[in-house]
């Protein structure tokens, strides 16, 4: 794990677990597998606090363990995984986008607590829904219960490893840990429950439909206490899936980027792409260099129900989408109409490509861009050969592929003439290795959000004198708006924070929201050049 | 032109604005290019954003002199949900029990009151319950029988995630309230909601007491820090 990765999943850990878990998280991504005793020697903390930080780092499938010879447990930390933290608003809206705000709940509850058991999620999740639900109505957990189902149909959850049922006749003692086990086909099935009920309101102001005192409100102990009928299933959410989608997602809008601007329909041949991925969801595995074939006459039977293309025009189409130079189409052979596949792997080529395009042509300038563009259409190229083919003059032309050089987007290939290497009689030809500049990307990109999560929390830092003041005045307006206060009393509160102060509140939350936003932007670009790289390494 | 590149729009000629057609020199660089795309008030929103940053964050003045401003983040109902999503993703994880705040530290001089004010959990007893069946045994962290009532007893005092907002502001209040003049009629408003506050703990507390192998209930213990505030068994008495 390079240094960047490392600092970035410090940061990420402290921001959401706290400073123990941080310290003990990152000290498992530095060392590897450790058992207990020596992480607690080796950080200096108490055993208990060890053992806190293990509890909520293992909940969160951020850490595993393993039982090795002579009994010892060795605790690994997955960092790849802790890495994922940044990306969970981007799972949540997606859930938004494809199962509306019970499916966003869902999603949330499973990523906030790691791993949940269904009837504890529907049970969650109906609650919040009825919360926000108006007075009198709410929230059924059927209707949560579907939409678990569905998530868990279109895979999207899936099953945590199960504890395997102990056998009563194992005469010795009881293992130190569990050896978790989880098989394929019952990695989505959903258990079959029957949650009857509905979400309650957490409101005291409500009066309970049983007439209990306010006092002797239901705590939260006491419902443990039943026995719950999905015991020991627990679910989680199931990133690849997600990132399968966005892969998915990244590849229709740049079909519909480049082809879609000039026909007359609107993104028709996206639309078909979109369909094609569609299909193959669930039969190609998400590692896959391309999607299974697919006919022709399969596609035309599957677009979306609003299209009327015909079939001529859809054999067009097709063809259209093969033919282009990106190839995020071929064709696979000629029975049933035409068979179809989507090249996967040369798709996040492409859009690894872009991105490297686009970076250069954004911090250098659209000439360093169109030189690099050169070098890549042609592999190698000699200094001579790149004046001449971008028609850019001789001396700024040796600028940028040096500085370009510099920043290791463009690497510089020796091919000797004679044996001893001698400068003057050796060709030195530029190329672009897209793995190693990807790579060099990527390392820069974490290095950008652990910078830009570092300010945030700088810029919130310095103001947290002014930040405490005025939530406490927004909590002190707000309970008196609810018991009902005068105008002229609100306005004196408010006039606690003076004029300076709420530019400097301004000023502070534009600055936060940039940052977040920044760091959001930064992960799209993360996810891009992570998924090409991971791509290009199994086929190797 | 695809993938997610910001930068590449595709313009006509005829939809520039006429001043920027006459300034029009005749090089295409990066940084007018996409300047020439946008309308003008969205022209002069970057170019503050760019002087913003130069004057905020001092960009361009490091190792490398920023040729080229940055393209201007998304913007739009998706760009917004999702910030909004994550800023509130980070309150809310902060309020889990699975954020292990470190210890407070111990004070200069042990005193009688400690013993009965816990602000954290005892003997480093976790605060949710994981399926210890599923865990290594090692990880299980035994809490002796008497800590393990105390608790039970004082989960009612420390606010569950979801408790409302005016609970968690009045023991901000508590705690800030001294650096602050008083007005009175806020301090009318805080006193009403702390007595409902402490007749719910009181209510809870009474069934427990006993256990306590204490006959005071617990504001009899505070040490004075938060003066000023507590005093809500003598409502008659007046404040200045």
């Amino acid at each position: 794990m390079t240094q960047a990765e490392i600092k970035l999943c410090s940061l990420l850990l402290q921001e959401h677990f706290g400073e123990i878990v941080e310290k003990i998280g990152v000290h498992l991504i530095r060392t590897g597998s450790q058992p207990l005793r020596v992480i607690a020697h080796d950080t200096g903390t108490s055993l208990d606090q060890v053992k806190k930080a293990l509890c909520v780092l293992i909940q969160h499938n951020l850490v595993i363990y393993q039982v090795h010879k002579r009994g010892v447990v060795e605790y690994e930390a997955q960092c790849s995984r802790v890495l994922r933290m940044l990306r969970y608003p981007r799972y949540i809206y997606t859930a938004k986008t494809l199962y509306s705000d019970t499916g966003e709940l869902i999603v949330e509850e499973l990523l906030l607590n790691g791993k949940m058991a269904m009837s504890a999620v529907v049970k969650k999740v109906a609650d919040r829904l009825t919360e926000t639900m108006e007075d009198g109505k709410t929230m059924d957990y059927a209707e949560v219960s579907n939409t678990f189902v569905r998530l868990a149909d279109t895979h999207f959850v899936q099953r945590c490893p199960l504890v395997p049922a102990t056998e009563n006749s194992d005469p010795g003692p009881p293992p130190p840990a569990p050896t978790l086990v989880i098989s394929e086909k019952d990695m989505y099935l959903v258990p079959k429950l029957s949650l009857i009920g509905k979400g309650k309101r957490r409101r005291s102001s409500d009066e309970d439909a049983t007439g209990e005192p306010k006092a002797k409100r239901p705590k939260h102990t006491t419902d443990n206490k039943e026995p719950i009928p999905d015991d020991g299933i627990y679910w989680q959410a199931n990133l690849d899936r997600f990132h399968q989608h966005f892969r998915d997602q990244g590849i229709v809008s740049a079909v519909a980027n480049r082809m879609d601007q000039f026909t007359f329909q609107t993104q028709t041949s996206s639309e078909i792409v979109r369909t094609m991925l569609r299909m193959s969801e669930i039969t190609t595995s998400s590692s896959a260099p391309f999607t299974q074939p697919l006919s022709s006459n399969e596609i035309f039977r599957s677009l979306p129900v609003g299209y009327n293309i015909s079939k001529q025009v859809l054999d067009q189409y097709l063809t259209l989408l093969a033919d282009d130079p990106l190839e995020f189409v071929g064709k696979s052979g000629d029975s049933g109409g035409g068979m179809y596949v989507i090249n996967l792997h040369k798709a996040l080529g492409s859009l690894a490509t872009a991105t490297l395009e686009s970076v250069i042509q954004e911090r250098f300038g659209s000439r360093c861009a169109r030189i690099f563009r050169l070098v890549l259409q042609k592999k190698h190229l000699e200094q001579k050969q790149v004046e001449d083919f971008a028609m850019i003059p001789a001396k700024e032309a040796k600028d940028m592929l040096y500085k370009m050089l510099s920043e290791n987007f463009i690497s510089l290939q020796e091919i000797p003439k004679t044996p001893d290497h001698a400068p003057s009689r050796t060709f030195y030809l530029y190329t672009v290795n897209i793995l190693s500049a990807a790579r060099m990307l990527l390392h820069r990109c974490y290095k950008s959000v652990a910078n830009l999560i570092e300010r945030r929390q700088f810029e919130t830092k310095e103001n947290k004198r002014l930040l405490e003041k005025s939530q406490r005045v927004e909590a002190i307006i707000a309970s008196m708006q609810a018991t009902g206060a005068e105008e002229a009393q609100l306005q004196e509160i408010e006039e606690m924070i003076t004029a300076p102060e709420r530019q400097q509140l301004e000023t502070l939350k534009r600055n936060v929201n940039k940052l977040d936003a920044c760091e959001i932007q930064v992960d799209e670009t993360i996810f891009l050049l992570e998924s090409y790289i991971e791509s290009t390494v199994k086929r190797q | 032109m695809l993938g997610s590149a910001p930068c590449s729009r595709s313009f006509k000629w005829a939809d520039l604005p006429p001043r920027l057609l006459q300034d029009w020199p005749g090089e295409l660089t990066n940084g007018e290019l996409w300047e020439a795309d946008l309308e003008r008030q969205q022209l002069e929103e970057d170019q503050q954003i760019s002087s913003w940053l130069r004057r905020v964050f001092r960009v361009g003045e490091g190792q490398q002199p920023l040729e080229f401003r940055p393209v201007p983040l998304p913007s739009g109902e998706e760009g917004e949900y999702v910030l909004a999503l994550k800023q509130e993703l980070r309150g809310a994880m902060r309020q889990l029990p699975y954020f292990i705040r470190p210890a407070v530290p111990k004070r200069d001089v042990e005193r009688y009151s400690d013993k009965y004010q816990m602000s954290g959990p005892i003997d480093n007893a976790i605060d949710w319950n994981p399926d210890w069946r599923r865990l290594p045994r090692e990880l299980k962290i035994r809490v002796r029988k008497l800590q393990k009532e105390r608790t039970t007893i004082l989960l009612p005092k420390r606010p569950p995630k979801t408790t409302e907002d005016k609970e968690e502001t009045i023991q901000k209040l508590e705690t800030l309230e001294k650096k602050e003049e008083e007005v009175t009629s806020e301090e009318d408003e805080e006193k009403e909601e702390e007595e409902e506050k402490e007749e719910e703990e009181e209510e809870e507390y009474d069934e427990e007491e006993h256990e306590e192998e204490t006959d005071y209930i617990m504001s009899y213990f505070d040490n004075g820090e938060d003066f000023g505030g507590d005093s809500d068994d003598n409502m008659d008495e007046a404040i200045y």
